[in-house]
């Protein structure tokens, strides 16, 4: 044999010994050792969640611990890098930002994250928020940032057109009611103008179903979406509305983005960062107001939590790091700087959100509106591992009657009823 | 006989083969064609509609990235673009989360070690495998062809368990270098492209002469392969340049390549995208000017290969 | 001994000595020149490979880990879903609409450039400047031209009279669409490769053939074609792999990287990724590894069918033998 034909095989037979050692001891989750002498932490987030460098440096400046930021640019990116590494076993920073949309999928894994149990903390928070961030065994596993309360934004020129009331008040007095009253009000509309009473389908289904507590997934963790009557009730009373209601666009698509500037729609169910994204798609409209109503009173969409991989070395003091974070003064700084409506619940009261208001929305109050819709919120649903994909699926049998036309309602069902039995 | 850099035109189709003897204007007309080898203006319309095609892209992006937030939405589109072009440059220039200039410096190592050792290793092995007889190459180099196949996605977690467990390079700029040093598809490239125009004749002229093998690949080899090498180098480079996702997961948004760190212009929920096409054309205006350079490299490295005995 | 007999001796060994170096050279040196690119191969290529191998028969979660040994449970498994049928069918369908016009345009192009053009790094450099684009502005620029109800090219069609295609609610339109993206990014990349190819030709055979009395495309197919054949075989086995890998365009055709409500263009690399990453329902390592080494299996046989189509086609009316 040649010598570097030797070399070659040399390097093949370590490779596969390495290789083979690694998969018996594969992803084991690290036990956080004793922190003495921490001097830096990592915080890894997405989005923006209004953690500036200045208030990072105020951290340091009280405990001594420098503070390294990595960010993510989506909450898709985000997701994809927690899991890789939470796979590898390592590569995770000491605090973890997590979506709500994700956080359930992770739930099951509790055991890889760190217990935050805190009883001088636990009422920080909206309840719902606290609970689905506790897991079976009643370990408190991540601290709440933000919540999405829904209101109803709407486009007060189209209204005015169309003989509607402009003004907030008289809107909310319109739209008060639950979904049945609210695609009234859109009967009307429509009837008066060539504009869609709301954008997307998908989303109205959403709104639905994030108001009742078992929905896809039964409390036992048994997936019921196909045989729950809310689930079917919810799917028919969109569809009946869609024809004539519907812009029949796909939420986050070009074509949605290029409806904002074109006057598709007159309204949209606008939870808190929903502004950020109408004020960026069409500046120059200039009819957008913000009611403080929802059908049924209030709901939730969206909201992150910060988490710590039970991998991170450093967890007691990324358990006081992601503490402080969550404290009501620090979110209520993230709130100024980003408009990300808090889950803290004594900044509900505080002065400097109740006088918030924005300026593209008519200077509509929406600090007080976000909070009264977010006090509205009775229920959150019980979202388990498969909530998110038996989710998706009944979102795909939306968008086929409403924006593809591939499929009637009922075709559409059945396809949903064999896509959710190939889930887990 | 020796070929010169002038080629003989093809006739063009269009008119009949004239025969020889006849001293027509036309025929001396074709004459002079036939020796300067030039395309008919068919040919040039061609190319033309297919330069705009390409430019089209770029000049869009330039058009959004000189507009605001909802240019991108008009249905109306205004083909002239706005003046914002360099205050959105700006704005990702100073951006504090986007690190522009680190990711610039990090973005132009990576993908010249990359692009350097790549072509390097792979002319070495395509020489090899192409014009050196040993037991195994063709087995070997079907495995090589074969391994491209296989979807390389999930290959993130096994190469993350190498890269940061057992090397320890989480976050740094050697752990996107590394996995990239070679490359199946370079080695296949060099095989092909070495065993079509390299012929067995110089190198057996050379060994002849007494070359050891090394002199043989040095002074062969290379120049047959430089056309090709140019070319992959530029591939390489440009693929390198554009890769998001191995970075991504590796490396932190405080130490990124230039795709990353642009990725971090869209936050937020809603994506402005006249900041981030102003963006990406910052990052292309690089290879832009790489381009020029390695242009006028690959026509004169081209037209050196044509050049044989 | 005489010295002259010693100084041959010292000659004959000396040559005998040198022989034996040189044979050891050349027994050694294809070993060594390829070993630098297997060594490295070996960590950063080869270990993921084997990693995804051993992962494909058992039950692993990315997050849970190791379960247990499932056999070809996760190969069957991914041969029951109708999911995995239809991603095939997509990709071959796009795999189809987008290699057969690339390689022909791209030859063309290659033929072109070939010829003695003004501004010929301008030409050359200008046809690569597609693939220089980063994917993320392709797509932006291509799915917002093909909006189904905003979009630059329904809008066009309407000014003609045509009714508005839905370029992303239907099945063939989408795969037209990504073709079209695909075509783009690659076209001028391919037609660099060929043009290199071509370059390299003698002179001497167009020559032959023009005194011969042989037109521009009598030439193309008698001389140029065969004599591409190590390249054209690469361009295809490349494409091919290429080809039913597509994922980057399929991916960012919409902002859920589901490939459509029904599942319209996604791709089999996307339905891999999703099993493996995805947000809905994905975590299931062990069954995307099985998918993806099936996805190897079929390029595997393709790229078979696809070379010996090449083979077949780049030697039939060859004149002149190499």
């Amino acid at each position: 044999m040649s010598k570097s034909r030797r070399t070659t095989a040399v390097a093949a037979i370590a490779g596969a010994a390495a290789f083979a050692l690694l998969a018996a001891g594969c992803s084991s989750s690290a036990t956080p050792g004793a922190d003495d002498e921490v001097t830096e932490l990592t915080l890894a987030t997405f989005n923006d969640f209004g953690y500036t460098d200045e208030m990072l440096a105020e951290y340091t400046e009280l405990t001594g611990i420098k503070i390294v930021h990595n960010k993510a640019a989506t909450s898709g990116d985000a997701r994809t890098n927690y899991f890789t590494k939470l796979g590898a076993g390592s590569g995770l920073a000491d605090v973890e930002a997590v979506e709500i949309d994700w956080f359930a999928e992770l739930l099951q894994y509790s055991d890889k994250l760190y217990d935050l149990s805190n009883d001088e903390v636990a009422d920080r928070w909206v309840q719902w928020k606290t609970d689905a961030a506790t897991d079976a065994d009643g370990r408190l596993i991540a601290y709440g940032t933000d919540i999405g309360p829904q209101a109803i934004c709407y486009r007060s020129d189209l209204f005015a057109e169309a003989g509607l009331p402009t003004d907030r008040e008289e809107v909310a007095a319109m739209i008060d009611g639950d979904w049945d009253t609210y695609f009234a009000a859109g009967d009307e509309f429509v009837a008066n103008s060539d504009a869609a009473w709301f954008d997307s389908s998908g989303a109205i289904l959403q709104g639905i179903l994030n108001q009742e507590e078992e929905t896809l997934e039964s409390t036992d963790g048994e997936i019921i979406a196909t045989t729950n009557p809310v689930v079917e009730d919810a799917y028919n009373t969109v569809l009946d509305a869609s024809p004539e209601l519907s812009a029949q666009l796909s939420q986050w698509s070009d074509d949605w983005s290029a409806g904002f500037a074109n006057g598709a729609f007159a309204t949209m169910l606008c939870p808190s960062w929903m502004l950020g994204v109408i004020e960026g798609n069409a500046p120059e409209v200039e009819g957008w107001d913000v009611a403080n109503v929802f059908p049924n009173g209030g709901g939730n969409w969206g909201g992150s939590y910060l988490t710590v991989p039970a991998q991170s070395e450093k967890a007691e003091a990324a358990k006081a790091f992601a503490d402080w974070l969550t404290d009501p003064e620090q979110q209520l700084k993230a709130f100024v700087s980003t408009g990300n409506f808090p889950s803290q619940t004594s900044l509900y009261e505080a002065e400097e959100l109740l006088t918030v208001t924005r300026p593209f929305f008519n200077e509509a109050p929406t600090g007080e509106i976000f909070s009264d819709r977010s006090a509205a919120i009775e229920v959150a649903p019980y979202k388990s591992v498969n909530y998110f994909p038996v989710m998706d699926a009944l979102q795909n049998a939306i968008t086929r009657v409403d924006v593809d036309k591939t499929q009637d309602a009922d075709a559409s069902w059945d396809q949903f009823v064999t896509d959710v039995e190939a889930i887990g | 006989m020796t070929a010169t850099t002038e080629r003989p035109a093809p006739i063009s189709p269009s008119r009949p083969t004239a025969p020889a003897h006849k001293t027509s204007r036309r025929a001396r007309r074709r004459a002079k064609a036939i020796a300067t080898n030039k395309p008919s203006t068919l040919g040039y319309v061609f190319l033309v509609v297919v330069i705009l095609a390409s430019l089209f892209p770029l000049y869009w992006s330039f058009l959004i990235g000189s507009g605001d937030s909802s240019t991108i939405n008009k249905q109306d589109v205004d083909w002239m673009p706005g003046g914002n072009f360099l205050s959105n440059a700006a704005k990702v220039v100073n951006d504090p989360s986007v690190n522009f200039w680190k990711a610039l410096s990090n973005s132009i190592i990576v993908s010249t070690v990359v692009s350097a050792s790549t072509v390097f290793f792979s002319t070495l092995a395509g020489y090899a495998f192409a014009k050196l007889k040993f037991r195994g190459s063709k087995g070997l180099l079907v495995f090589v062809i074969a391994t491209m196949a296989v979807p390389t996605q999930l290959g993130i977690v096994p190469l993350f368990i190498a890269m940061s467990q057992w090397l320890g390079l989480s976050g740094n700029i050697l752990a996107v270098i590394l996995p990239a040093l070679v490359s199946a598809f370079g080695v296949f490239w060099m095989t092909q492209y070495l065993s079509q125009t390299l012929p067995d004749e110089l190198i057996e002229a050379a060994r002849v002469d007494g070359a050891s093998m090394i002199r043989t690949f040095w002074h062969v080899g290379v120049p047959a392969a430089r056309p090709a090498a140019a070319m992959l180098a530029l591939f390489i480079f440009i693929a390198t340049w554009t890769n998001f996702f191995w970075p991504f997961i590796i490396l932190d948004s405080n130490n990124p390549t230039l795709p990353v760190a642009l990725s971090l212009l869209q936050n937020n929920f809603f994506i402005d995208y006249s900041i981030v096409l102003a963006g990406v054309l910052l990052s292309t205006i690089p290879l832009l000017i790489l381009f020029v350079v390695a242009g006028k490299q690959l026509v004169s490295g081209i037209m050196q290969g044509a050049v044989k005995g | 001994m005489t010295t002259q007999s010693l100084a041959e001796d010292r000659e004959i060994r000396r040559i005998t000595l040198g022989h034996k170096l040189n044979r050891w050279d050349m027994k050694v040196s294809p070993y060594l020149y390829i070993s630098p690119f297997f060594v490295l191969f070996i960590l950063t290529g080869l270990f993921p490979l084997l990693y995804t191998a051993y992962v494909s028969v058992f039950d692993w979660h990315i997050i849970g880990g190791q379960g247990e040994f499932a056999g070809a449970g996760n190969f069957e498994w991914v041969l029951g879903q109708d999911k995995f049928w239809v991603a095939l069918r997509n990709s071959f369908s796009i795999f189809l609409i987008s290699a057969i016009p690339q390689v022909i345009l791209a030859l063309i192009i290659a033929a072109i450039l070939d010829q003695n053009l003004r501004a010929k790094t301008f030409w050359r450099m200008g046809v690569l400047v597609p693939y220089v684009v980063a994917p993320v502005a392709v797509a932006l620029i291509f799915s917002n031209m093909f909006g189904d109800q905003y979009g630059l090219v329904n809008n066009a069609l309407g000014r003609i009279g045509i009714d508005p295609v839905g370029w992303h609610s239907q099945v063939v339109p989408s795969h037209f669409a990504i073709a079209t993206m695909v075509n783009f990014r690659w076209t001028g990349y391919n037609a660099l490769i060929f043009l290199a190819a071509m370059q390299a030709v003698p002179r001497d055979y167009y020559e032959a053939a023009m005194l011969d009395g042989a037109n521009r495309i009598r030439q193309f197919f008698s001389i140029t074609i065969p004599s591409l054949r190590p390249t054209l075989i690469f361009v295809i086995i490349t494409s091919t792999i290429g080809g039913l890998q597509i994922f980057d365009e399929p991916r960012m055709y919409d902002t859920t990287g589901a490939g459509g409500a029904s599942s319209q263009w996604l791709t089999i690399t996307m339905y891999i990724y999703n099993l493996g990453f995805g947000p809905a329902g994905g975590g299931q390592f062990g069954r995307a590894a099985a998918a993806a080494w099936l996805l190897f299996l079929i390029i595997v046989v393709v790229g078979l069918i696809n070379l010996a189509a090449t083979r077949t086609i780049a030697t039939s009316g060859s004149r002149s033998s190499k």
